[in-house]
């Protein structure tokens, strides 16, 4: 590969360490990250040798964390971001600072309590053979005018001159409390009831609780017993949904209380966000490669949206990556257009322009792929029914969804379209997650076309772009083959031209 | 006048070569299902029907198999190098075609298995920055893998940047 240097070398930095407020901190929430292993130990197993083994287990988890606090050592030196920690097992780590894309800096309420912070430090590469973190340094505790330091050195490459004076920042977006009306439609909420159920479901298990011997839930059990199961279905249907709807709502608070968005001078947006956890993100905008509008079904049908930055360092949906390139919470869609224009720097979202449709063929497709998946449920359900595994009820029901699973593919093959307008790629695709992506251009590596034996048989191709940010690799799904050729031509100039027949049409 | 457009297939066939070696692999395969059902069949007291039926198919696949799919796969696999892109076609039933700009190449591999070295091929493989997977030509003789690579190599080192 090429041979980088660096825009600028900062000067030789001295050694810095972790905040020692962290001492204070970390033991306890070791202490408390052991307490099942102490309590099933010290308590259950009361007078066997057991004890002393948890005791010792519990008391290296805390040297363990202690020593990480006190030997963790960086800096920032010849280009690189050095780190070393530990005591008995030393690592070291450098990474050069062209390759820094992300900078993320995290206070959980542990943090917040010192006003501390977690830096996450990402190059964003998307190899994941040597392990996840290999390719990034999280310096668990910093001080938060050592974390902005930090941002300010890694991503811009300068020094802070004075303290002082914050660099100059033009607000894009804030949230707005109306918003609070799309937060039940993201359906946020029903992961934590169904974790909640899972949690519950697990402990009363482990325990050997049977529902059927708990005083309460017995009487609850004998009451519905005598009740009309219609009545049931819709009592229970009405409280999932005014639970789902206030934890979601819930959720909107925490996660997106005091959102921000902003765009500094040196050309970073910069997006902060949360109410007991707080997050930072800066984007660099020279790594800006589109932006993606996704409109689940519920949010759609209540005309709200979700953006999201397709950025070099930002993986989607990895661990700590996870929403790290939130550009604007559940909005408006017509905000969320605004914002996307904004953040691009364009007039309009390239997102809004209308879109070239798929040819019909690809109905059929759709329709058939979202029928095809239901009917072999369907078939699988009645098979264990058939072995009496299962009651049947439930492959009945599976068939009943079929009408269901059509219109879903109708909704897909109508959503479907692509366009080139300007240094943009769009193409929007899905029903249940519909997703419209506006990617530039000259962010392509690459084209990859690809055709299945059905496809074959429609005429129809999948061009894909890859790109070395969000997913790595966005897709035109089912568009026509010399519709799809010439916009992949238009999307790549000179790439594919050498290698495309022209045949005049009979 | 209006005109439809497609994608030619690639200039290269990769070598002849590479049918006696996905001959050996497949043949391999074969062996170790055929193999594996007829020491159960035979060692077993009551072996199941299904697996007599199974083992027949198998016996009358295989010979198939054998002849047909690696002739097959040497008519589809094929690529091309430009002084602008690497460009490959591969697939059967689900066809693809890669295109990858030279400039844009972060990582060029040669890869070479027992049986390729038996046959003196070699495998390259080439990176991009993309999670889209990489361009793979297998089959390839040795020699001008070891040529092509070369080229490669150097003019990825002329481009500039870290090629995302």
């Amino acid at each position: 590969m090429s041979v980088e240097t660096p825009a600028v070398t900062p000067e030789l930095d001295h050694w810095h360490r972790l905040d020692r407020r962290m001492l204070l901190i970390r033991p306890v929430l070791d202490l408390v990250k052991s307490l099942p292993v102490l309590v099933g130990t010290v308590i259950l197993g009361r007078g066997n040798d057991w004890e002393w083994f948890g005791l010792g287990i519990t008391a290296l988890t805390v040297l363990i964390g202690v020593s990480h606090v006190l030997t963790s050592r960086y800096r920032i030196a010849d280009g690189q971001v050095e780190w070393t920690t530990g005591l008995l097992l030393r690592k070291h780590r450098a990474i050069p600072l062209d390759r820094i894309r992300t900078v993320d800096v995290t206070s959980e309420p542990k943090h917040r309590l010192f006003s501390l912070s977690a830096v996450r430090i990402g190059t964003g590469r998307h190899s994941s053979a040597q392990g996840a973190n290999k390719d990034q340094l999280v310096l668990d505790a910093v001080s938060q005018t050592e974390a902005h330091r930090l941002r300010t050195v890694l991503l811009h490459r300068k020094e802070v001159v004075t303290e002082s004076a914050p660099p100059p920042e033009q607000v894009v977006a804030e949230v707005d409390r109306k918003w609070l009306r799309y937060a039940p439609f993201t359906l946020s909420g029903l992961a934590v009831v169904g974790a909640v159920f899972a949690a519950v479901w697990h402990f009363a298990h482990q325990l050997n609780i049977d529902p059927e011997t708990v005083g309460p839930l017995r009487d609850l059990m004998d009451d519905l017993a005598n009740t009309a199961v219609w009545l049931i279905v819709v009592i229970a249907a009405v409280a999932l949904l005014v639970v789902v709807s206030l934890l979601s709502v819930g959720g909107y608070v925490l996660s997106f209380w005091n959102f921000r968005l902003t765009r500094e001078t040196e050309g970073t947006l910069h997006v902060r966000r949360g109410l007991i956890t707080t997050r930072s993100v800066s984007i660099e905008e020279e790594r800006l490669r589109g932006v993606e509008v996704k409109e689940p079904l519920p949010l759609r049908i209540a005309g709200g949206a979700r953006l999201t930055a397709i950025a070099g360092g930002l993986r989607e949906g990895k661990g700590g990556d996870k929403g790290g390139g939130l550009l604007l919470p559940p909005a408006p869609v017509g905000r969320v257009h605004e914002v996307a224009a904004e953040v691009l720097r364009e007039n309009v979202d390239p997102a809004t322009v209308p879109l070239a449709r798929h040819p019909r063929r690809a109905l059929a497709r759709r329709l058939t792929r979202a029928v095809n998946g239901v009917l072999i449920l369907a078939a699988a359900l009645f098979g264990l029914a058939w072995i009496d595994f299962l009651p049947s009820w439930m492959w009945q029901a599976a068939l009943v969804m079929v009408p269901l699973a059509a219109l879903v593919g109708w909704d897909r093959y109508r959503n479907l379209g692509h366009a080139i307008v300007g240094r943009y790629l769009v193409s929007r695709s899905g029903s249940l997650a519909r997703a419209t992506v506006a990617i530039r251009r000259e962010g392509l590596i690459g084209i990859v076309v690809s055709r299945s034996f059905f496809q074959r048989r429609a005429g129809l191709i999948t061009v894909t772009a890859p790109i070395a940010a969000g997913k790595g690799a966005y897709q035109v799904v089912d568009v026509g083959e010399a519709d799809g050729l010439a916009m992949a031509e238009q999307a790549a100039p000179g790439l594919l031209t050498p290698f495309l027949v022209r045949t005049p049409q009979r | 006048m209006p005109e439809t457009l497609s994608l030619r297939p690639p200039a290269h066939r990769v070598s002849r070569r590479a049918i006696g070696y996905w001959t050996v692999w497949a043949a391999v395969g074969w062996v170790v299902l055929i193999g594996g059902q007829t020491v159960f069949v035979l060692t077993s007291d009551d072996a199941p029907t299904w697996l007599t039926v199974t083992l027949t198919i198998s016996c009358v696949l295989a010979p198939l198999h054998l002849v047909v799919m690696p002739q097959w796969r040497f008519r589809i696999h094929r690529w091309e190098v430009t002084g602008e892109a690497v460009y490959t076609q591969e697939g059967w039933l689900k066809q693809e075609w890669r295109i990858a700009p030279i400039s844009r190449i972060q990582t060029v591999d040669i890869e070479r298995d027992p049986v390729e070295q038996l046959f003196r091929l070699a495998k390259i493989t080439v990176t991009t920055a993309s999670a889209a997977g990489p361009v793979k030509i297998a089959g390839l003789d040795h020699t001008e893998a070891l040529a092509l690579a070369a080229e490669l190599t150097k003019t990825t080192q002329a481009g500039r940047g870290d090629a995302t």
